[in-house]
């Protein structure tokens, strides 16, 4: 899902009202707990006023007649001092963290714009919890060994554990032979890599009967 | 960055070859990716987590220079960037969890407490880490697994090809794993092949103080990574053909050479010997088609560049009067001596010690004479001195575990143009 700042790239906010009104809503939905009782939840245009004369946010330079004109660089500093100040820095520490810093900058702060490395660190994620499972549910003499797989494919499980996002199915290739799938699993895309996926199984399963003997 | 790609060259002993005789020669491609901009902000950003061995044989000076290595990786990250801490011993502790590197104070507090203690939970550990990196994973940044060991993988998952694997499996899904290992005792068949499958770099620490060294190299090849995911494919002409490749890289299931991670600025030395068909005086013959294949650092889709190879053929007295081109000796020289050292490696693992000991003395005698005209240049000084030292740390078995590891270590190095 994407983080709700990102909507407001490119996105101009004519005075402090307007741009107050913008990170409220933000924040709502990023839903920030404070416990301190003497720091805002929800910046109000005072607290940014602060937070500019304070060096915290950037002063806007552009003009609309005698309102100040802020942009998606001001709101996602407005939103990194929100999420410092709910991580108990100090002023001083997140005048460090924040002044200065690119768009680029503060979104990596905020965890902004990974949307495609969140899917591939998903799928790291979970073939990591897969091995953290099998090395559990095989320790000690009395297990059997865990099945052996060709590189790259992650283990499959004979029922899916609850607690895991991607679910497997069990396709038989022949009687005796079944392939694992997993729910996001995408095969090769080219003649080559289906031809070397097929030479793999073929070594996998070779290698089994010459293990079995 | 802006879009450029590496410089490829190609050289011979001679810049033209002998006409009229069929012969073996030897080519080195260097492949030179271009400098980086001096700035910071063309540098990608690092999403690290240190796997730290906090076990009991890390005691005393190498938990210091560990802990001291590891904040210096706090010391150089900026803000950006992302950095977690695994200790482990046959416990696994996570000192904190991926975060952007703003309060470094406080992360190298938390490593300056780790202290001694325990057995390996290597495998453990290593699953821990890439579970940090991975739940913020970036997409055009570098995400990597850097385990710190002195020991052997004695709890938990401990098979060499299991780990292997997997951590070959990690790097498909866009986490790389680079290893430490340091001193004697730590099982080198494992660490070097988790690095190499793993997609990252292993490296050796003989002495504790090294540590912090060898964190210099590792991020500053990060740091300067300019492309990665590279491949090359070399196509003979008509009448050529590829005897060797000695660099011995990997074939990806596409039938191409697997390289290592391309570096801004540092070149990648390869060297392919052909055996090449007479060719009458005068002839100008295109003798080798080159396609490097890689995806530049700050890009998501791959690009190609093309090269060939064309040379002139002249009578032999013409050819040697031409310039010499010294780095094609010593490069062929420095991987064949890579070869050598596995072979002394697999004939100290047979008990073979004479055997070893001939190699390496043999290997040395090549290499004086093959640079001799460069004997005084400092690789070829190293290189002596290397050959010189496992020579003579062959004559004492006490030292047969630390002389295994230079071997391994050393030839892996020269293998991957490091």
């Amino acid at each position: 899902m994407a983080h709700p700042a990102e909507r407001h790239r490119g996105r101009k906010y004519v005075g402090l009202p307007e741009f107050a009104q913008a990170g409220e809503q933000i924040l709502a939905e990023m839903d920030f707990e404070q416990e301190r009782g003497t720091v805002t939840n929800l910046p109000d245009e005072r607290t940014i006023r602060y937070y500019i004369a304070e060096g915290l946010i950037q002063a806007p330079g552009e003009k609309q007649g005698t309102a100040s004109v802020f942009g998606y660089q001001h709101l996602l500093q407005l939103i990194a001092i929100k999420k410092l100040q709910a991580e108990h820095l100090p002023i001083r520490k997140i005048r460090e963290l924040v002044n200065g810093k690119t768009e680029r900058e503060l979104e990596s702060l905020l965890g902004i714009g990974a949307s495609s490395a969140k899917r591939g660190g998903s799928e790291a994620k979970q073939y990591l919890e897969s091995l953290l499972t099998q090395s559990k549910r095989f320790d000690g003499p009395s297990s059997p060994p865990p099945p052996m797989f060709a590189a790259g494919a992650a283990p499959s499980q004979a029922q899916a554990d609850d607690t895991m996002a991607a679910s497997w199915q069990r396709v038989e290739i022949e009687p005796g032979l079944e392939l694992h799938i997993r729910s996001d699993y995408t095969g090769p895309t080219t003649t080559a890599k289906t031809r070397s996926l097929a030479d793999r199984i073929r070594t996998t399963i070779n290698k089994f009967w010459k293990e079995k003997g | 960055m802006t879009q450029q790609h590496p410089k490829i060259e190609f050289f011979t002993t001679y810049p033209k070859l002998e006409a009229d005789r069929e012969q073996i020669v030897d080519v080195l491609i260097r492949i030179t990716p271009p400098e980086l901009a001096p700035s910071e902000k063309s540098r990608p950003d690092l999403n690290i987590s240190l796997v730290l061995d906090r076990s009991g044989s890390m005691e005393g000076e190498k938990m210091v220079r560990a802990r001291n290595a590891a904040m210096y990786c706090v010391d150089q990250m900026l803000v950006t960037d992302r950095l977690s801490v695994v200790a482990f011993d046959d416990h696994i502790d996570v000192l904190f969890p991926s975060e952007p590197v703003g309060n470094k104070a406080g992360m190298k507090d938390l490593i300056r407490r780790v202290t001694a203690r325990g057995s390996t939970a290597l495998h453990e550990a290593w699953v821990r880490g890439g579970l940090t990196v991975s739940e913020h994973l970036l997409d055009q940044g570098i995400n990597r697994v850097i385990l710190i060991t002195d020991g052997l993988a004695n709890v938990g998952v401990t098979s060499t090809d299991e780990i292997v694997s997997q951590a070959m499996g990690l790097f498909q899904r866009g986490v790389s794993t680079s290893t430490v290992g340091i001193g004697a005792n730590f099982n080198e068949d494992l660490l070097m092949p988790m690095a190499h499958s793993g997609g990252g770099n292993a490296w050796h620490v003989v002495e504790p103080h090294d540590i912090e060294e060898i964190f210099k190299f590792e991020l500053q090849g990060l740091i300067s990574r300019f492309g990665h995911t590279v491949s090359l494919a070399l196509v003979p002409a008509d009448g050529v053909r590829i005897v060797d490749l000695l660099n011995d890289f990997e074939l990806t299931e596409t039938g191409r050479f697997r390289l290592p991670d391309l570096q801004s600025g540092g070149p990648l030395d390869i060297v392919v010997q052909l055996k090449v068909g007479a060719q009458a005086v005068g002839t100008t013959m295109r003798l080798l088609d080159l396609r490097l294949g890689f995806t530049p650092q700050d890009l998501k889709n791959a690009e190609v560049v093309r090269e060939h190879q064309i040379v002139e053929f002249a009578p032999n007295y013409e050819v040697e009067r031409l310039s010499k081109n010294n780095e094609v000796a010593k490069a062929t020289q420095f991987l064949m001596n890579a070869r050598a050292r596995n072979e002394a490696m697999k004939r100290m693992d047979l008990g073979e010690y004479g055997a070893a000991k001939d190699l390496i003395a043999g290997t040395l005698r090549e290499t004086i004479a093959a640079c001799a005209p460069m004997m005084s240049t400092p690789s070829v000084m190293q290189e002596a001195a290397a050959l010189e030292d496992a020579l003579e740390s062959l004559k004492d078995r006490a030292k047969d575990k630390l002389n295994r590891k230079k071997l391994a270590y050393a030839a892996y190095r020269h293998r991957s143009g490091k």
